[in-house]
Parts: structure tokens; sequence; C-alpha cells
């Protein structure tokens, strides 16, 4: 069991996801801005971030680089979950040093697929 | 259905919020805001709620919103949203409608606006409102990496005074959230101007925005003095991203045929999207 953490403002989205990820067994975390989220980061130590890029105070590109900045939160996956263009997600996800992505809309195979591929890459 | 149109003044900064954010919830690029966001927003691009539009039905519902920055002889228009079930109802038009009686009344010679390229149903509003096509613009990105090399030049560093004494030189167009008056109103304006080897030289201004936590930099304006813009801009962005080394960075409004575009290149920057300036002048 991993803990997860998903950073996302539209609500529909998060209750969508949390429902796939409490059902393969992981814990579930959400915030709804970049604040939030980063505060959640730092006191719960998620195994796996997954970010929206559009958040309503900072947004997903800065939001990542505070995390990398952080020696705390520097090693944990990232992977953005964003309706943005795919060349532009991918170099996104390349420049900011990130771990993946999945363009919306996707489908409930590709985001499980997608999770146990980060999260297989944790040290043992 | 009967469009009424109420001023954004009477309502709360988080009623608009939610109703802005509601509007762009499918865009493609959907940046949504918070109250605090939006309020600084107001301040910072002189946005006039007394002359920005909610539209809503005579239920109470409302269908959308659109803002009109005010300045002297000039209006803007911004955040203009219609909430995705009550599109192609008239509901933009009207908007459109009212945010430019409101401008001609308070004597606006001109009135512009950024549309996101490939926005084709906001381009053809637009265009039916006698908008024409000015500008492209690039919106980029760079995240913080290490610099390949070590910075050049003769660097002196500028405080917001001498940030915006520049800004107020700058020779060519800048659009509403990069001129002068907006950089004015957002109070954390900095800047750097650089002397090279040869004689060249140029300056960089910028935001450096506060979070609570943290700050990120944007809206920058560059400008070659005297020099090969290419050069003389890599030499501002090295100091400049020596300097913050950590920091994220927002280039807004960069125009696509700017010279100084292969020095953001090199300096890793990549582009997020275009906007198109758009002006009607009446």
């Amino acid at each position: 069991m991993a803990k997860i953490l998903y950073i996302e403002d539209i609500k529909d989205n998060i209750t969508l996801v949390q429902k796939i990820v409490t059902s393969r067994g992981h814990e579930f975390m959400s915030a709804e801005n970049a604040e939030t989220g980063l505060e959640m980061a730092f006191n719960l130590h998620p195994d796996l971030i997954l970010l929206d890029l559009g958040l309503p105070d900072a947004d997903g590109q800065t939001l990542s680089v505070w995390m990398r900045n952080d020696p705390v939160l520097e090693a944990v996956p990232i992977i953005v979950l964003t309706a943005w263009p795919e060349e532009v997600v991918r170099h996104t996800v390349e420049a900011y040093n990130l771990d993946g992505y999945l363009c919306k809309p996707f489908t409930l195979a590709e985001l499980v697929q997608t999770i146990d591929k980060a999260l297989s890459k944790r040290p043992s | 259905m009967t469009i009424e149109l109420i001023p954004a003044e009477q309502f709360t900064l988080q009623e608009l919020t939610d109703l802005y954010n509601q509007t762009r919830v499918d865009y493609l690029v959907p940046m949504p805001m918070n109250a605090s966001r939006l309020g600084e927003y107001v301040h910072d691009f002189d946005i006039d709620l007394s002359q920005s539009c909610v539209a809503r039905v005579a239920d109470g519902q409302m269908l959308g919103l659109c803002m009109l920055g005010v300045r002297p002889k000039h209006a803007w228009i911004t955040r203009l949203g219609v909430l995705p079930a009550t599109r192609r109802s008239g509901v933009g038009s009207a908007l459109m409608d009212c945010m430019m009686e409101n401008a001609g009344k308070l004597g606006a010679k001109a009135t512009q606006l950024e549309v996101i390229k490939n926005n084709l149903p906001a381009y053809n509003l637009f265009s039916c409102k006698d908008f024409i096509e000015t500008a492209e613009y690039l919106v980029m990105r760079r995240a913080p990496h290490p610099s390949s090399e070590p910075p050049r030049g003769n660097v002196h560093w500028l405080d917001s005074d001498r940030a915006l004494e520049a800004i107020q030189s700058y020779p060519n167009h800048l659009t509403w959230i990069n001129a002068p008056d907006s950089m004015r109103n957002a109070r954390d304006v900095e800047g750097l101007h650089i002397t090279l080897q040869d004689g060249s030289s140029g300056w960089l201004a910028y935001r450096n925005t506060k979070f609570t936590l943290r700050s990120t930099l944007s809206h920058l304006i560059i400008h070659t003095e005297q020099g090969n813009p290419a050069q003389v801009g890599k030499q501002l962005l090295l100091n400049l991203h020596t300097h913050y080394a950590h920091h994220d960075t927002y280039a807004e409004n960069i125009h696509k045929d700017d010279p100084h575009l292969p020095a953001f290149y090199a300096m890793g920057y990549f582009e997020n999207f275009s906007r198109i300036e758009m002006i009607c002048a009446k």
C-alpha cells in the first residue's frame, strides 16, 4: 500500500481518482491548491504525487519546482494529470524533471498502469 | 432566454472567482484563480468592476462574466467566460457589447484584448465585434536548472524605481499585462542592466512575486540598447537565472518576432502556448 497525494482543484476529478486509488488499496489524500498541496506533501510524506497543472494559486509547474527544491520531497515521484496538449506536457515533464504524465481524458486502466509503474520504482 | 447584465461590483471576489473558474473548466489552458489572485489581478491590471459585467437570467442563475481594464483612452477586455452549458446562446456577445459600450462611455479610443491562439469560437466572436488581429505573443516557461556557463558582463541590479524607469523607456508596444501601469501597480518589479565587454548593453525587468512560502519570476521585459539582442539577451538571462537559481520563470507575451527569442531558447525556455492580441479602434 502506498500514500498517494492528488493536487487538483476540480472536485469531480478528485472523486474519480480517489475511487481508483482506494480500490487498489492505496491511501488517498487530496489538496485543491498549491500551497495546501505543498504543506500536505511536507507533513504527510506521500509515496507518489499526482499533479494537475492548472491550480488556483500557483500552477503545477511552479509547485513542482518548490517540491523539487526541497530535500524531503525532491525524490518523490510526480505524475502530471492534465488536459494540456501532449507535446507541451511532454516538454514540461522533461524540463521540470517530473516522472510522467497522463493527458485527460484518460482511461481507468491507463491511470492504474501509470500509478503502478511510478510506485514500482520506489526503493524497496 | 433573457440575459441580464449586472455590474460585477455587486458580487464578491469569491463569487466572481467561482463563476470564472466554472466558465474555464473545459478550456485548453484553464488558468483557474482563487479570490486572492483575482483581487491582485483587479488591482494590478486596473480592472474596473463597476464597468465589468456578470450575465445571468431572471431567476438569478449566473451564465458568464467579462471584465474591463480601464486606463486613459484605453480599455482592455479580459476574463471573458461563459458556462459550458450556456454557450452559443448569445451570452458572450451580450457581454462583449456591454464591455464595448462601457469602454466607449469612458472615452476609450481603443479597446484591446488577447485570445489564446486556436480558440476559434472566441476569435470569431471578437472578429465579429470589429476586433482586428495586431500581433502574436508567446507564453514561455523555464524550469530552474544549473547554467552551463558562468555569466558575463558588468551587471547593475535595478530596484523597483529604476526598473520602472527602464520599462517606461521601452520603445516597442507592450501588452496590457506588461505595460508600465501594470508593472507599477504590481509593486514587485526588479531588473538588471548589463554592459558587455564589447560595449553592448541592455536591460531586463521582471516581477519577483512572493507567494506564502516561495517566489517566482514572471512578466519579463527585455531590451537591447546596443549590440546583438541574442547575445545581450543571453547574458541578461544568464545573470538572472544564476542569481535566482531555484526560481521557476513564466515569461508572458514575448512577441513572436522578438529578436531576443534565441536567447530565451538558449537559456532553456520553451513555449507553452500563444496569444493573439486584437484591437478595436473606435
